[in-house]
């Protein structure tokens, strides 16, 4: 009965462990992209991971920086030990405290002072501010597995060999080191573990271009989950599942001669094991990092300074779009997203990251020409500006008055995204945000101009609003329609609309015609008290490196077949006259989405830069909001 | 004596298809210091464990004062154990450690300290009360361990190998304290032991077992001077163990020699082990022996000395006072009394255990 | 020779002052100054507004309610893997360590997958007839996803302890007369408290501090202190702002855990 109860329990915390992985490997062959669908049996999800090379190089890059500051920990880490060890009681526990930090300190912590010391020493933020951060937190790992090793070793040994004529290096080499190697080894291995691992750390001192599988795993995540996810899930189960075995893994005879604590009598397949940990893994590991390394490098070297580093939205740009790019002019592409424009700013306005190109909206170009961030672009070196609509240039002198600094990109509306089915009438007004027969079937952006706008513009307000009053009444308003609300969401909104997982989404225009595409069931509506139009355009950073290099990808970008290529993909508007005229499909070529009529747009404003000082309300304001 | 107080009967048990006790019988009597000795793996530690609760017999019962107590918790039983490593608890003080079973009964306060008192008292440990286990010396948290079974004043005391892990000297001093200890509480001990002179100085009753057998049973003398057969004799003390032939009755040819013995009944011709203590053995000029050896090694020990003598292709050890220079031809004589005859073991799980040994 | 040895510790001293005390010194700088660098100390006393202080009580309950259901959860778990009975238990053993090693996001991420409106789970319900259970963006969810995440963090220590525990104590204790549920609160229990204390902080402080958590299980919905601090960073990029509220969340960290220890302490009679 009792051994009943035992294995029962034991069964359910296995379900509760494993149910989730097992979930994540049957969807990784579920040929359907909606996860609630059976569609098949197919391996083409792992067909198109190992073909993304983004995901594939973050694996590289993850697998680098975790061998490398694994390496360097355990070797500072146990020099520090044995230093240590030779040092009064007091000190040596004063500097042991110090070094716990890090593993005591909540994360996020650690992590936001690493960013501030790069910052703060203008060190660029890339492959190197990863590695140090990770050094800094992997230290004290291997003192605490070293340290006990160190303590347990007999000094009379040391001394015997010192005694016998060792010199000291060659006492310590042949006797301590062999001593406390099993601690060094474990410390080196739980160092490796911890980084592979970390996310938080590297979220705030990883530079553009560069991801670990964590931090792309999460900006993946945040776009909508991928079943290439899944796929990596498996494929990172099995491996680590099959690397556990194989280190655990003890001959049953081995295993009873050794509990009877008689002399341990090794056979073949244990010394076969033992190989292949000693010896095979770290050659397999250290030969997977050289052969990437030659490999990435031999892709990157050749260009370090022929680059041109990008930060665009998510899913913005066709990425063939950048192979058709490097290919025609030589010059790599470092590629960034970002969410929102609230999440840009900042990287761009603290210098830290030297960008090229960024595509900021409207009201932030404005604010970044307001606060002298971005450079006058030569159009000398862009001819094709010509295909840009003359009406988009004449929107921009809204926010870029003289047309110095931007090259407008794309454009559209922020709308309602509903899925026919779901409700119960046409959609035409902001208020079935508020109905409550749609609770919890509501997503919200999670933007603040965006959400703002919502709530202004059904309350009467322009959604450029700096009116206290009428910003108080849109946040008890936003605060009033929480409770409804399923989630607030950017890039998800999308995906979340196709897997019919919500009634009603404030989307853009843009993914209005992608999520069509996907579950014809969505229907998209400007409201009728009108919105946002929008405009995102192409601009220069003050301190970009690459000035020449990014006035060259601006024009590439604005060659029609280019924007073409771009809309088809991204399916947002596109103010290349000569890329519409490409689109050979009429239906969206003369889509109302895609390219609303004046009337459709009467009510719509842009938004503008409102001042540092309204800024931050909008900011508090929205705070209160979330944290309602 | 006065009556059984414990009855094991028909006990067996196995683990994992090895059989560890196979049809165990045996009684306690009320007051008796009872040792179970014998080699590591012989079954012993089983005995007690099944004694105190901690493990089920597969079969048979444990009868305690005339009732089942086989299927009796630990928590329940009128026995306290002192276990091997002590088994103190690290995280309460002495004090805490004593009181321990009397919280448990729900005791008075005065009641349990004026039981503190005693007990350290009767163990030597005064004052001791609010020290920790761990800054104690092995001796010392033995004697707790040893407090804190007794304040429950159980009928019976068991103890597993509790001097195991003390230094010699201290172990000398333990004894006798355990025999004072006995004698003045006036209860059952049943104590386990592989160190055969505990066994001899501090019992009443001596069970010697093997390979889950009991192997004889008897008071210290009888073990010693009557072993009932090679495994026994071998394990209590030193002793030389000959193959020998039974002549006929009080006669027996050891390594082709003659000599007068005791034992009657072996019949004639009969194959048998003598066993020949080491200090029964008498070295004489060589022509008064009934054989001759050579001295082939020497070792002062003290009281007397240690001797190898090869005499008839036999090593055998001697212990004597008088000194016999290595190269010395001797003879040999043993004393009819001193030669023990015993039947070849049945079993062969006996044998091989001698073999080993 | 012994000057020499100390010198090993060079390169770690250097590290430990470079990016370890420097940059903590730094995030004391920042959020004890304005953005004119006069000091203040409105960066500290932001956690007082409404929505900040919601977000560290909210913090602190998630993070008390996931640790006290790891806690329950995991300590009869140990006891089991750890219990003699168990035949080829280290086998046993590595199946409960192996969901550690996978990527903590993925983790998080398969529960996202699982408790979706449409998700497996509801999809399973709703084949059984059953109502369909809606807690993804809600706390549950993110409790659930932390205790999750979090859940070896408890078990291994405690397990640790537990099988380096000296079974003759139990055995000791039930001869004494303690039936199995006194032995476990007298003997059992308090022996194994530093392994439930170094559990308690490897769940406490990480689950006070997460913001991905709540981030991929709260639908962006519930705010921690943890992602008020993510954000004043990212998005608001206020770094006064954010090291003030990095000084007030290391002040809880130390402070848990020095409340844990202390407890421990009491509990111990001083032993530890």
């Amino acid at each position: 009965m009792k051994q009943f109860a035992k294995r029962l329990y034991l069964a359910l915390i296995f379900i509760l462990l494993y149910a989730p992985i097992i979930t994540l490997i049957v969807l990784s062959f579920n040929s359907s992209k909606t996860r609630s669908k059976w569609g098949g049996f197919t391996l083409k999800w792992y067909h198109s991971l190992l073909e993304n090379e983004a995901i594939m190089s973050a694996f590289y890059t993850t697998l680098v920086i975790a061998l490398l500051s694994a390496l360097a920990a355990t070797l500072i880490g146990t020099a520090a030990c044995i230093g240590l060890q030779a040092m009064r009681k007091r000190t040596r526990n004063i500097l042991l405290s110090i070094s716990n930090i890090p593993m005591v300190n909540a994360e996020i912590v650690t992590a936001v002072s690493l960013m501030l010391i790069f910052i703060a020493v203008r060190m660029t933020m890339g492959f190197r501010t990863i590695l140090i951060a990770h050094i800094t937190f992997n230290i004290p790992y291997v003192i605490l597995s070293v340290m006990p090793k160190l303590r347990q070793t007999k000094r009379s040994a040391y001394e015997a060999a010192l005694d016998l004529g060792a010199s000291p290096l060659y006492a310590f080499y042949r006797i301590t080191l062999p001593d406390i190697m099993p601690g060094v080894l474990s410390g080196f291995l739980l160092a490796f573990t911890m980084s592979l691992d970390d996310f938080v750390i590297t979220h705030f001192t990883k530079g553009p271009g560069i991801d670990t599988l964590s931090t792309k795993i999460y900006s993946e995540v945040r776009k909508g989950i991928k079943p290439e996810i899944y796929a990596l899930s498996t494929l990172l189960f099995v491996s680590v599942l099959l690397l556990l075995i194989l280190v655990n893994y003890q001959p049953e005879t081995e295993k009873k001669t050794s509990e009877e604590g008689q002399v341990k009598v090794y056979s073949r397949a244990a010394k076969i094991r033992d190989t292949i940990i000693r010896r095979a893994v770290p050659a397999i590991m250290i030969l997977v990092v050289a052969a990437g390394g030659i490999y990435y490098s031999s892709n990157g070297a050749m260009n370090t300074d022929n680059t041109v580093i990008v930060y665009n939205w998510g899913e913005y740009l066709d990425p063939a779009v950048l192979d058709l790019f490097t290919e025609e002019t030589g010059i790599k592409v470092i590629y960034e997203e970002f969410e929102t424009n609230e999440i840009m700013y900042p990287k761009i306005s603290s210098g830290a990251i030297a960008y090229d190109v960024v595509v900021p909206s409207d009201y932030m170009i404005q604010r970044m020409i307001e606060n002298d961030m971005l450079a006058e672009i030569n159009f000398d070196n862009i001819p094709n500006i010509k295909q840009i609509g003359e009406v988009y240039m004449e929107e921009s002198r809204q926010f870029d008055p003289e047309n110095k600094y931007s090259v407008p990109y794309v454009w559209g509306t922020v709308g309602i995204l509903y899925n026919k089915t779901m409700v119960e009438e046409p959609i035409d007004s902001w208020s079935v945000l508020w109905d409550e027969r749609y609770a919890d079937s509501i997503l919200m952006q999670d933007s603040v101009r965006d959400a703002f706008a919502v709530a202004l513009k059904s309350l009467g307000y322009s959604l450029n609003s700096s009116d206290l009053d009428e910003l108080t009444a849109a946040k008890n308003l936003l605060i009033e329609q929480k409770p409804l609300v399923q989630a607030y969401v950017v890039d998800q909104v999308r995906d979340k609309m196709i897997g019919n997982e919500a009634a009603i989404g404030v989307i853009y225009s843009g993914e209005a015609i992608y999520t069509q595409r996907e579950n014809p069931d969505l229907e998209y509506v400007i409201p009728k008290e009108g919105s946002n139009v929008w405009i995102d355009s192409l601009v220069i950073p003050k301190n970009a490196q690459h000035k020449e290099n990014a006035e060259k990808f601006i024009d590439f970008l604005c060659r029609p077949d280019i924007a073409y290529m771009n809309f088809d993909y991204i399916t947002y508007s596109t103010p290349n006259t000569g890329a519409r005229e490409l689109i050979e499909d009429e239906d969206i070529r003369n889509s109302r989405i895609a390219f609303p009529t004046d009337e459709m747009l009467e009510g719509c404003e842009t938004y503008s830069f409102l001042g540092d000082e309204t800024d931050r309300t909008y900011n508090e304001l929205w705070n209160q909001v979330k944290s309602s | 004596m006065s009556h059984k107080l414990i009855d094991l009967v028909h006990i067996t048990k196995s683990y994992d298809s090895v059989t560890i006790l196979d049809d165990l019988n045996l009684y306690i009597r009320e007051n008796e210091f009872l040792t179970l000795l014998g080699p590591s793996g012989c079954g012993k530690t089983t005995t007690l464990r099944i004694l105190g609760g901690f493990e089920t017999p597969d079969q048979g019962r444990v009868i305690f004062d005339g009732e089942d107590i086989t299927q009796l918790p630990p928590n329940k039983r009128q026995l306290n154990t002192v276990f091997q490593k002590y088994a103190l608890f690290s995280h309460m003080d002495i004090a805490e450690n004593i009181a321990f079973g009397l919280k448990i009964k729900n005791k008075s306060k005065t009641y349990i300290n004026d039981k503190i008192k005693y007990a350290l008292k009767l163990v030597n440990l005064d004052g001791f009360e609010h020290r920790m286990p761990d800054s104690l010396s092995g001796g010392q948290q033995q004697r707790i361990a040893i407090a804190r079974a007794i304040v429950n004043e159980p009928k019976v005391l068991l103890l597993d190998e509790p001097l195991g892990a003390l230094d010699l000297k201290l172990r000398y001093d333990m004894q006798y304290e355990l025999i004072r200890l006995k004698n003045e509480l006036g209860i059952t001990f049943i104590y386990v032991t592989h160190d055969q002179e505990e066994a001899l100085t501090m019992s009443d009753t001596i069970v010697v077992m093997n390979q889950g057998y009991i192997q004889q049973i008897g008071t210290p003398e009888k073990i010693y001077n009557e072993p009932e057969n090679a495994f026994v004799a071998d394990f209590i003390g030193d002793s030389n163990i000959l193959p020998g032939i039974m002549v006929e009755d009080r006669l027996v040819n050891i390594l082709g020699a003659k000599f007068q013995c005791v034992d009657e009944g072996f019949g004639h011709n009969t194959p048998v082990d003598v066993v020949i203590r080491p200090e029964d053995v008498d070295l004489v000029k060589p022509e008064e022996g009934t054989i001759r050896g050579v001295v082939t090694h020497l070792i002062f020990k003290g009281v007397h000395y240690e001797m190898e003598v090869k005499a008839n292709n036999f090593d055998w050890l001697v212990h004597s006072t008088d000194m016999f220079p290595v190269g010395t031809e001797v003879g040999i004589r043993v004393v009819p009394f001193d030669i023990q005859i015993m039947n070849k073991p049945l079993s062969e799980d006996e044998e091989a255990v001698n073999i080993e040994e | 020779m012994k000057n020499n040895r100390r010198l090993l510790t060079g390169p770690y001293l250097f590290w430990s002052v470079s990016f370890i005390i420097i940059p903590l010194l730094m995030i004391i700088y920042y959020g004890m100054t304005s953005s004119e660098g006069h000091f203040t100390w409105t960066n500290i006393a932001a956690i007082t507004t409404p929505e900040n202080l919601k977000a560290l009580g909210l913090s602190l309950l998630l993070a008390l309610l996931c640790t006290v259901i790891c806690l329950i959860l995991a300590y009869p778990l140990a006891m089991i893997l750890s219990s003699s009975g168990m035949s080829s238990s280290s086998f046993i053993v590595l199946l409960f360590i192996l969901p550690m090693w996978m990527n903590f996001l993925l983790r998080t991420l398969a529960w996202q997958t699982l408790l979706e409106k449409n998700g497996v789970i509801n999809l399973v319900l709703t084949a059984m007839h059953l109502p369909a259970l809606n807690i993804i963006n809600t706390p549950y969810a993110i409790v659930l996803g932390m205790v999750y995440d979090f859940l070896p963090f408890m078990v291994l220590p405690i397990y640790n302890v537990l099988i380096k525990l000296d079974k003759d104590m139990i055995n000791a204790a039930r001869d004494l007369g303690a039936n199995g549920l006194q032995t476990f609160l007298k003997i059992t229990l308090p022996l194994s408290m530093p392994g439930i204390i170094s559990g308690i902080t490897m769940v406490f402080v990480p689950a006070l501090t997460t913001f991905v958590i709540s981030d991929l299980l709260g639908g962006g919905k519930i705010l921690l202190i943890g992602n008020v601090i993510e954000q004043t960073y990212k998005q608001g990029s206020n770094w006064h702002l954010g090291s003030g509220l990095s000084i007030v969340l290391m002040v809880f960290v130390i402070a848990s855990m020095g409340i844990v220890s202390k407890y421990d302490k009491n509990n111990e009679g001083g032993t530890f």
